[in-house]
C-alpha cells in the first residue's frame, strides 16, 4: 500500500471513529438531536412481522451470498444485526434464516440465540438453513422459492448480497402473495429490488438497521458518521473537480476576452 | 459468566482487529507477516465452515424425510443426489461426476438464467400497475432505451448513442454514488467492531 493510500485510509478511519464517539456521546443527552429520514422498508417491518404472528406463519430473513471472512463481512455484520431487529420482535413467532455462504451460519445461529432469548423453544436446528449457491446462484435462488413455498412464509427480508436471480426469489414472493424487501449490495441485485420487491433497501441503507428500528445511540452514531463522511467526500470530489477544470475554463475566458 | 465472556469476546475482536488494519497498513515488517498469519488462519477457519454447511443441508432435509413433511420427496433426491455424487468421488469415477455436473447442473442452471428474464419483464410490468410515479415511468424508459438500443436492427440505430450516453453518464454516475455509500457503511461498520460497538460478539 502506497503512502498516500495508507495516510487517507487512516484519515477516514479515525475521522470515523472520532464522529462516532461524541455524536454518540451527544444522543445519549440528546436524542432529537440528529434527526433521520424515514426508510419506508424500515417503517414496513413491523407490519410484516404482525401479518406473520397473525397468520401462525414464519419470517424468513435471506443473507444470499454475504459471509464472513471475505469483502462482504461488514455487509454480513450489517444483515446479522437486521436479522437481530426482526427476530427479536418476533419471538412469539418463528424466523427461518437462509444463507449460501456457509461461514455465515454460526453468525446466524448466534443472532437467533440472542433474539430469542427469553423463547427458546422458538428456536429450533432448522431455523438457520445452508443452501448452497452453485456458479451463477441460481441454485440459491431455486432452493429459496422451493423453501418458501414448503414453510408457507408469511414475509421475506432479503438483505445480503444477491445478483439478478433475487428476480426468481421476488417473483416466487408475489405469486405466493408473500410480502418482500429487499436490498443488496450488488448493482444488479438492487436494481431487481427496486423493480420488484414491495419496499427496496438501496444502498447504505441496508447498514443502518440497528439505528432505524432500536435506540442505540452508537448506531445513531454511526449514521450520522456515515453521513458526516459522505459529505466530506462530496466536498472533496467538488473541490478536486474544481481544480481539475480551473485552466480550461480560464483558458476558455481568457480566450472568449 | 456470560458478562464475562462476553468481555472476553470484545476484547479479543478489538485486539485481532486493531492488529490486522495496524498489519495492512503497515503493508511490510513483522507485524505484517503477523496479519498474513491471523487471515490464513481466518482462511482455513472459513473453509471448515463449508464442512457446518454440509452437516447443516443433511440434517435438515434428513429430518423433512423421517417426518414426511411437506415436499419431503424433494429432500430424498436431494440426499440420494449428494450420496451419488460421494459416491462416484470415493470410487475415483471423476469422468463421470463432472460429466453429471455439465449435462444435470449448468442445463439447469440456465434454463433457470433464461426464467430470469421473464422474471425482470414481469416485474417492471408490475411497478407500472401497483403506482405510477415519476421514478416508475423513468425506469420503464430507460429499460426500454437500453433494450431496444442493444438491439442490432438498422431502425434502432438512432437509439445507440441514446443508450452509450445513458450507460456512461447518469447510470455509471449512480452506480459510482450507490457504491461509494456502501463502501462507506462499510468502513462505519468496521469501526464499529473495531471498538467494540458491534452486538454480534459483545452479547
Amino acid at each position: 500500500m502506497d503512502s498516500t493510500t495508507q495516510t487517507i485510509t487512516t484519515l477516514i478511519i479515525v475521522l470515523a471513529l472520532v464522529v462516532m464517539v461524541l455524536v454518540t456521546q451527544f444522543i445519549r443527552r440528546r436524542k432529537e438531536a440528529f434527526p433521520m429520514r424515514m426508510i419506508p422498508a424500515y417503517e414496513s417491518i413491523p407490519l410484516l412481522i404482525g401479518e406473520s404472528i397473525e397468520a401462525g406463519r414464519p419470517m424468513h430473513i435471506s443473507f444470499g451470498s454475504a459471509g464472513l471472512g471475505g469483502n462482504n463481512t461488514a455487509l454480513t455484520l450489517a444483515s446479522a444485526e437486521l436479522l437481530y431487529q426482526v427476530a427479536s420482535r418476533n419471538q412469539v413467532g418463528s424466523t427461518v434464516v437462509t444463507a449460501s455462504d456457509p461461514s455465515a451460519l454460526p453468525l446466524a445461529y448466534g443472532t437467533l440465540r440472542r433474539a430469542y432469548a427469553s423463547r427458546r423453544d422458538r428456536l429450533s436446528a432448522s431455523s438457520v438453513r445452508w443452501y448452497p449457491a452453485g456458479t451463477r446462484s441460481l441454485a440459491f435462488a431455486a432452493a429459496l422459492t422451493g423453501m418458501m413455498g414448503d414453510e408457507r412464509v408469511s414475509g421475506n427480508v432479503l438483505a445480503g448480497s444477491f445478483g439478478p436471480e433475487l428476480a426468481l426469489i421476488l417473483e416466487a414472493a408475489t405469486r405466493k402473495r408473500q410480502s418482500s424487501i429487499a436490498g443488496s449490495v450488488d448493482l444488479d441485485g438492487q436494481a431487481v429490488a427496486y423493480a420488484m420487491a414491495d419496499q427496496a433497501l438501496i444502498g447504505e441503507e441496508l447498514f443502518v438497521a440497528g439505528a432505524y428500528m432500536s435506540d442505540s445511540a452508537s448506531q445513531h452514531g454511526s449514521v450520522v458518521a456515515l453521513d458526516v463522511l459522505r459529505w466530506l467526500l462530496i466536498l472533496g470530489i467538488l473541490i478536486a473537480t474544481a481544480n481539475a477544470i480551473r485552466e480550461p475554463v480560464l483558458a476558455a475566458l481568457r480566450g472568449g476576452k | 459468566m456470560t458478562r464475562l465472556g462476553a468481555i472476553l469476546a470484545t476484547a479479543i475482536a478489538i485486539g485481532f482487529g486493531l492488529l490486522t488494519t495496524w498489519g495492512l497498513l503497515a503493508g511490510s515488517g513483522k507485524i505484517f507477516d503477523i496479519t498474513n498469519i491471523l487471515l490464513q488462519l481466518t482462511v482455513i477457519t472459513v473453509a471448515v465452515t463449508i464442512l457446518l454447511g454440509i452437516l447443516n443441508l443433511f440434517s435438515i432435509h434428513l429430518r423433512r424425510i423421517v417426518r414426511r413433511s411437506r415436499g419431503w420427496v424433494y429432500s430424498f433426491a436431494l440426499i440420494a443426489s449428494a450420496a451419488a455424487v460421494l459416491i462416484l468421488w470415493i470410487v475415483g469415477a471423476q469422468q463421470t461426476n463432472h460429466m453429471l455436473l455439465e449435462t444435470v447442473e449448468v442445463s439447469v442452471e440456465s434454463a433457470l438464467a433464461g426464467l430470469v428474464v421473464f422474471a425482470l419483464v414481469w416485474g417492471a410490468y408490475r411497478m407500472m400497475r401497483r403506482r405510477i410515479t415519476w421514478a416508475s415511468v423513468l425506469f420503464t424508459i430507460v429499460l426500454l432505451i437500453i433494450l431496444v438500443g442493444a438491439l442490432p436492427l438498422p431502425q434502432t440505430s438512432a437509439l445507440i448513442g441514446v443508450r452509450s450516453w445513458l450507460l456512461a453518464v447518469p447510470v455509471s454516475a449512480g452506480a459510482r454514488g450507490i457504491l461509494l455509500g456502501i463502501a462507506l457503511a462499510t468502513v462505519v461498520t468496521g469501526v464499529r467492531v473495531l471498538i467494540g460497538q458491534d452486538r454480534s460478539y459483545r452479547e
